[in-house]
């Protein structure tokens, strides 16, 4: 006997694609007692956004070692968009974008410059993610501009606070990022 | 410190086989061969894990990742520590980089065998087979400290480079050999949720040799014969196939007896003999011999493999090839790959002898090599030797195994000691067998 003998890679898809299709039904279920019976309250609905970020969070951990800046930006954009729809589906009083969006972006960019100035070398490795959160960090000033917002003050320091960041980790950097310059694009 | 950061800087390109393998690459098509060890004693998680990092220190080109670059992968200084598993999957599996630490080859253990799989960019059978020998020599040395205490002081470690030989040897003005046909591929419906059946065919190597000699053939040479006599059997006849595509074998060749090098790259050419059933009336294993005989030799020159292996580098050397972006260059070559698989119908490879020094020896009972097989491909055959016993191995992604069934059954006839291992995936049949 040389081989283990129950293979069991298959098996875990099996289960895994029975707990999917299980929230599945459980998703239309709920939807289906919230229409009977309180149909004026759409509880239904902030119960499936929590289930699908619940997946989102799921799909993502499966991955084992990932990359930490990796899930800090994918966990920052799932929590805005579900702050937002909650907010939304509350009457959207905007405390969603005035509020939790900016602190949001605060905790992803101070996690990452945490990660920067603990392992600055490994800043290659978070470049990507660093920029994606950048751009994302920029949304305040969008939504300052076209008047969206009221609580101007959180979303300036959030955006300057990403912007520093930036800086801050090119400068730690400089010399790993010419070298893999040349690296990448070797011919 | 400073070192730290000298290997995180330090990276390497991929020789001229090795670029290929991870673009085209990919859960169907895994380029993943895999070499096994069964000791005599269960294998201790503990010990292995110190085997394998002391055998990273001595062989520092293993301890890599694969990075995308603009224009080709390569490869870098991996700071993650090894994962070492027991064995759950099937074998040869596509090593997903972000569940193993980016390691480009796995460890994994199972009752008192340790296995090896090793994404092809890496190395080839031959220097993958030296980095394993060194795992289990560390293993043995550190599970028997006292016994092997002397081995261990005497013990060399062979030296070798990263150097890509291809580059060094191959010859600009070479003319690379016209494409031939496309091959018979092989029928059956395949095991069902990505299922690989592994059937193990422990020769006795002593009969198996004298059975040789009758015929003037090396065991390569025979084997190969009885796989095509097998395949013709049990396939090409079974499923009565009427076209006139040939049945292609594929034999890989290691370039090292052909070249002085010691990379730890990879450093392989191949052959592919192609046995025109219906034309040339291969119909009985005597005729089969004769063909595969003087196709080995007129094949198996020097100038011929020069000739194969210098297109290739050719081809991966061209500047129109090399200045085109990866992502697209993965599309092209994911694109022509589908065509390039149907010029073979199977692949054979044997990486002979393994050779183990002193008392080391008293510790194992034999070796394995896999390689996986793929979606046209369906069944690729390995073979290395250890002591007296050769182990034939078939991975195959069939659901009818008629052909290892037809290749066991033609041994015993010859009165060559057979016995069989499988991985138990095609139960019914594995039990026929035996």
């Amino acid at each position: 006997m040389i081989y283990p003998k129950k293979l069991s890679s298959k098996k875990k898809d099996l289960i895994f694609k029975i707990f999917l299709i299980s929230s599945f039904i459980v998703g239309l279920l709920l939807v289906l007692i919230n229409k009977i019976t309180t149909p004026t309250t759409p509880w239904a609905a902030l119960a499936n956004a929590g289930i699908i970020y619940i997946w989102i969070t799921v799909f993502y951990s499966i991955k084992k070692n990932t990359n930490i800046a990796g899930h800090v930006l994918i966990q920052a954009i799932a929590i805005s968009l579900l702050t937002i729809y909650i907010d939304y589906e509350l009457g959207f009083e905007k405390w969603s974008i005035n509020i939790s969006v900016p602190i949001i972006i605060m905790i992803a960019n101070i996690t990452m410059l945490i990660l920067t100035i603990v392992s600055y070398k490994k800043y290659i490795k978070y470049a990507v993610y660093q920029l994606i959160i950048v751009i994302f960090s920029m949304i305040p000033v969008i939504l300052i501009s076209e008047n969206i917002i009221q609580n101007k003050v959180l979303s300036i320091v959030a955006s300057s606070i990403s912007i520093i960041n930036l800086i801050i980790t090119l400068i730690l950097s400089a010399k790993d990022v010419k070298a893999v310059i040349i690296r990448k694009f070797h011919i | 410190m400073k070192n730290k950061k000298e290997n995180k800087l330090n990276w390497r390109r991929l020789d001229n086989s090795a670029k290929i393998f991870p673009i085209a690459a990919g859960r169907k098509y895994s380029t993943v061969f895999r070499l096994s060890a069964v000791l005599k004693e269960e294998v201790n998680e503990k010990i292995l894990y110190q085997a394998v990092n002391r055998a990273l220190e001595q062989y520092p080109s293993f301890k890599v990742r694969m990075k995308a670059g603009f224009f080709w992968y390569y490869f870098e200084y991996n700071p993650k520590k090894i994962i070492i598993e027991e064995e759950k999957d099937y074998p040869c599996k596509y090593i997903e980089p972000k569940t193993n630490n980016n390691y480009l080859f796995k460890i994994t253990y199972f009752k008192n065998k340790i296995n090896i799989d090793i994404f092809h960019s890496l190395t080839d059978g031959n220097s993958g087979n030296m980095f394993f020998k060194e795992i289990i020599y560390n293993y043995l040395e550190i599970a028997h400290k006292n016994e092997l205490k002397e081995e261990r002081k005497s013990r060399k470690i062979i030296e070798c480079d990263t150097e890509d030989s291809y580059i060094k040897n191959y010859d600009k003005k070479a003319k690379g050999n016209s494409s031939s046909k496309k091959a018979y591929v092989l029928k059956g419906k395949k095991i069902r949720f990505g299922g690989i059946s592994t059937i193990h065919e422990i020769i006795d190597l002593e009969a198996l040799k004298e059975e040789c000699k009758k015929y003037g053939t090396t065991v390569t040479q025979y084997l190969t014969a009885v796989l095509i006599y097998s395949i013709y059997e049990a396939n090409y006849k079974k499923y009565n196939y009427k076209g006139s595509k040939p049945i292609k074998v594929c034999i890989p060749v290691n370039l090292k007896k052909y070249f002085p090098s010691k990379t730890i790259s990879n450093f392989f050419s191949y052959i592919t003999l192609e046995a025109e059933m219906q034309k040339e009336n291969l119909n009985t294993f005597d005729k089969i011999v004769e063909f595969v005989k003087s196709d080995f030799k007129k094949r198996l020159q020097e100038q011929e493999i020069i000739k194969t292996m210098s297109a290739n580098v050719k081809l991966g050397n061209n500047f129109l090839i090399k200045i085109v972006p990866l992502p697209l260059k993965k599309l092209l070559v994911r694109l022509s790959y589908i065509e390039i698989r149907k010029y073979t119908t199977i692949t054979y490879s044997n990486i002979g002898r393994i050779g183990i020094i002193g008392k080391y020896k008293n510790y194992i009972d034999y070796f394995l090599m896999l390689i996986a097989p793929e979606p046209v491909e369906k069944i690729k055959c390995s073979s290395c030797t250890y002591e007296n016993k050769m182990v034939f191995t078939f991975t195959s992604i069939l659901k009818d195994n008629s052909i290892e069934k037809r290749f066991y059954e033609f041994l015993k006839e010859k009165n060559i000691n057979v016995e069989i291992e499988s991985n138990g995936v095609l139960d019914d049949i594995s039990e026929e067998i035996k």
